[in-house]
C-alpha cells in the first residue's frame, strides 16, 4: 500500500554543461493509494524523466517526491519499474530474469522458481523459459520484462509504455492481465504511454503533459461505474467523449511541439 | 525480428517460433545448397597448393634450400615428433605462453572490471595504460631480461604484459559500453553494489573480455616466438631458430607448420570456453 506525492518538481539535465535541458518543471501531481494513473504527453515531454524520479535513479533538481509519505532517495523494492526498453539482462534465460528479483529478496529457491514460472505463463511465454533474450522478438522481451517485475510484487508499479512493443491482440490480453492484477493485488500505479484509448481504458485518472519542458497541463478523471463489461465500456458514449477530448489536448501540445522537436 | 503472433497461448506461440525458424531456414535455404561445393572447393584449395608446390620442388625451379617439397618436410616432422624433440618444444613454449597468458588475462580482467567500474581507478590507470599500450611489448624483453633475468620469468613476464594490455582494454570497453539500463534494472530489484558488481557488471562484459582473450592468444604466440629466440635453448622458437642457423629447412618448416596448429588450438580452445561461460553471447546463439 503506498501512496505517491509529487510537489513542485524540476528537472534540469546537465545542468552545468553548455546545453541544460529543462526536462520538466513545476509538476505536482498525487496519486493515491491503490489508484491507477495514466501519463500521456508528447514524445520528449519528460514522462520517462519523471517515472525514473519516483523509481529513485535521478535526483531532482528542485522540489520532491514522496512515496508512501517518505521521501525518495534511491531505488527499492517497494516499486517495481517496467522500462521502455525492456532492460533484461542478455546473460540470463527468460526464467533467470524472472526469478532475479525474487532472488535478491531471498525468497527460496522453489518457491522462485513457482512464482516465476506463473508468471512467465501470465504472459504467456511457457516454453520459452530456457531462451535467452537475443532469441526473442521484441515483444516476448517485453513480456519478459512484464513478468519479472509483476513477479516481485512491488507496491507501487512504475509502467514506461508497456505494451508499446505488442500488437494490438497481445496488448489487449496484457491490458486485461494488468487490471486483474491490480484490482487482486490492490497496487498504486503510474502508467506511461502514447495510446490514448489504452489510457483512459485502464486508469482511474489520466495525466496530460505538456510539450516540453513538462508541466501537468490537465487532469481528466476517467473511472468509468457501472458497466458489465469491458466491451460496454469501450462502446459507450461517455468513453468516446474522454477518448476524444484527452487526444484532442496532446494534439494541440505535439503540434506546439513542432514537427522536428522531441 | 518477425510480427509477434504468439500471444495466444503457449502452443501458438511454440508455432509463432516455428515459423521464425522456418523463416530462417528459407533464407538460407539457397546458401546450404551450395555448401557442399564450397566444402569441396575449401579442402582442393590447400591440396592444390601442396601439389604445386611439391611439383615446382620436383621440376626444379627451385632450390630444396629454400623450398623443401611437402613431403620431406611431413617426414621430417613425424621424424622430430616421434623423437620427442617437437613434443619437448611445444611442452616449453606451452608452459611460457600458458603462464603469461593465464596470469596476463586474470590481471587484466580483475584491473578492467574496476576501470570500467570506477572513475577513480580510471583515472589512475589510464594514463599509465596510454604510455604503455603503444610500446611493442616485444621491446620490453630486454628490459624484463635485466630485471627478472635470462631464465624463464622474463618470456613469460614479456607474454604477460602483453596479454594483459589487450584484456584491460577490452574488458575496460565491456563495462562502459553496458546498458546503465541494466544496472538501473538490477537496483530496482534490489541488488546491492556488490551484487551489481558480480552478477551485472562481469556478466555484461564477458562478451568484450572473450574478444580482448581471443587477441591475446594471438599475441602471446607472437610474443613466446619472439622472447625464446634468446637466452634459452628451448622451446618452439629456439627450434625454429637453430633450424635456421643450420640450415635445416624441413625442421623451419615442421616448426612454422605447429606454430600454426598451436595458434588453431588456440582459437578452438577460447571458442569452447565462450560457449561454456558465455552461452548467451550472440556469436553463440546466432551460430
Ligand atoms: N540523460 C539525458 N541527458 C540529457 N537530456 C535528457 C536525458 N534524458 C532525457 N533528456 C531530455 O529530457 C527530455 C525528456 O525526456 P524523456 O525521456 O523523459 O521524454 P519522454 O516523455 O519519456 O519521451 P518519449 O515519449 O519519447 O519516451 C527530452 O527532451 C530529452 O531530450
Ligand atoms: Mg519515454
Amino acid at each position: 500500500m503506498a501512496d505517491i506525492v509529487a510537489r513542485n518538481v524540476r528537472k534540469i539535465y546537465n545542468p552545468d554543461k553548455r546545453y541544460p535541458v529543462l526536462a520538466i518543471d513545476e509538476v505536482s501531481l498525487e496519486v493515491r493509494e491503490n489508484e491507477f494513473v495514466a501519463i500521456v504527453g508528447p514524445s520528449g515531454c519528460g514522462k520517462s524523466t519523471l517515472l525514473y524520479m519516483v523509481a529513485g535513479f535521478l535526483d531532482l533538481t528542485a522540489g520532491e517526491i514522496k512515496v508512501n509519505g517518505k521521501p525518495v532517495e534511491a531505488p527499492g523494492p517497494d516499486r517495481g519499474i517496467v522500462f521502455q526498453h525492456f532492460a533484461l539482462f542478455p546473460w540470463k534465460t527468460v526464467l533467470r530474469n524472472v526469478t532475479y528479483g525474487l532472488e535478491e529478496q531471498k525468497i527460496p529457491k522453489a518457491e522462485r522458481e513457482k512464482i516465476a514460472r506463473k508468471h512467465i505463463d501470465m504472459v504467456k511465454l511457457t516454453g520459452f523459459e530456457h531462451h535467452y533474450p537475443s532469441q526473442l522478438s521484441g515483444g516476448m522481451k517485453q513480456r519478459v520484462a512484464i513478468a519479472r517485475t509483476l513477479a516481485f510484487d512491488p507496491e507501487v508499479l512504475l509502467m514506461d509504455e508497456p505494451f508499446g512493443a505488442l500488437d494490438a491482440q497481445t496488448r489487449g490480453v496484457m491490458q486485461e492481465e494488468l487490471l486483474s492484477i491490480w484490482s487482486k493485488r490492490k497496487k498504486t500505479v503510474l502508467f506511461v504511454t502514447h495510446d490514448v484509448r489504452e489510457a483512459v481504458y485502464l486508469a482511474d485518472r489520466v495525466v496530460i503533459m505538456t510539450a516540453r519542458p513538462g508541466r501537468i497541463k490537465e487532469i481528466v478523471d476517467t473511472k468509468f461505474a457501472g458497466y458489465k463489461s469491458t466491451e460496454e465500456v469501450l462502446e459507450s458514449a461517455a468513453f468516446a467523449q474522454k477518448t476524444h477530448q484527452i487526444w484532442k489536448s496532446v494534439r494541440e501540445e505535439v503540434d506546439k511541439a513542432g514537427p522536428l522537436d522531441g | 525480428m518477425t510480427t509477434d503472433v504468439s500471444n495466444l497461448g503457449g502452443r501458438q506461440a511454440g508455432g509463432a517460433l516455428a515459423v521464425e525458424l522456418t523463416g530462417l531456414e528459407g533464407l538460407k535455404l539457397p546458401r546450404k545448397s551450395w555448401f557442399p561445393r564450397s566444402t569441396v572447393i575449401r579442402v582442393l584449395s590447400p591440396l592444390i597448393l601442396l601439389v604445386a608446390w611439391e611439383l615446382i620442388v620436383r621440376i626444379g625451379k627451385v632450390g630444396e634450400i629454400f623450398l623443401p617439397p611437402p613431403l620431406s618436410v611431413l617426414r621430417v616432422f613425424v621424424r622430430l615428433t616421434a623423437d620427442g624433440t617437437l613434443p619437448y618444444a611445444i611442452w616449453m613454449s606451452f608452459l611460457r605462453t600458458g603462464q603469461g597468458f593465464l596470469y596476463g588475462s586474470l590481471l587484466g580482467i580483475i584491473v578492467g572490471l574496476f576501470v570500467g567500474w570506477s572513475q577513480i581507478i580510471e583515472d589512475i590507470v589510464d594514463p599509465l595504460v596510454a604510455a604503455i599500450y603503444p610500446i611493442p611489448k616485444s621491446a620490453l624483453f630486454p628490459l624484463f631480461m635485466l630485471w627478472f633475468g635470462l631464465g624463464d620469468p622474463s618470456k613469460v613476464v614479456t607474454i604477460l604484459v602483453g596479454v594483459l594490455f589487450l584484456v584491460l582494454i577490452n574488458t575496460v570497453t565491456g563495462v562502459k559500453t553496458l546498458n546503465p539500463i541494466l544496472i538501473r534494472a538490477a537496483r530496482d530489484l534490489g541488488a546491492s553494489e556488490r551484487q551489481i558488481f558480480l552478477k551485472v557488471v562481469l556478466p555484461g562484459a564477458l562478451p568484450n573480455i572473450f574478444t580482448g582473450l581471443r587477441l591475446g592468444a594471438g599475441i602471446a604466440l607472437i610474443l613466446v616466438f619472439v622472447t625464446e629466440l634468446e637466452a634459452t635453448n628451448s622451446g618452439l622458437g629456439y627450434l625454429l631458430w637453430e633450424s635456421y642457423q643450420l640450415m635445416l629447412v624441413q625442421q623451419m618448416f615442421a616448426c612454422i607448420i605447429t606454430f600454426g596448429i598451436l595458434g588453431i588450438l588456440s582459437t578452438w580452445f577460447i571458442q569452447w570456453l565462450e560457449k561454456v561461460l558465455c552461452p548467451w553471447s550472440t556469436t553463440v546463439t546466432r551460430q
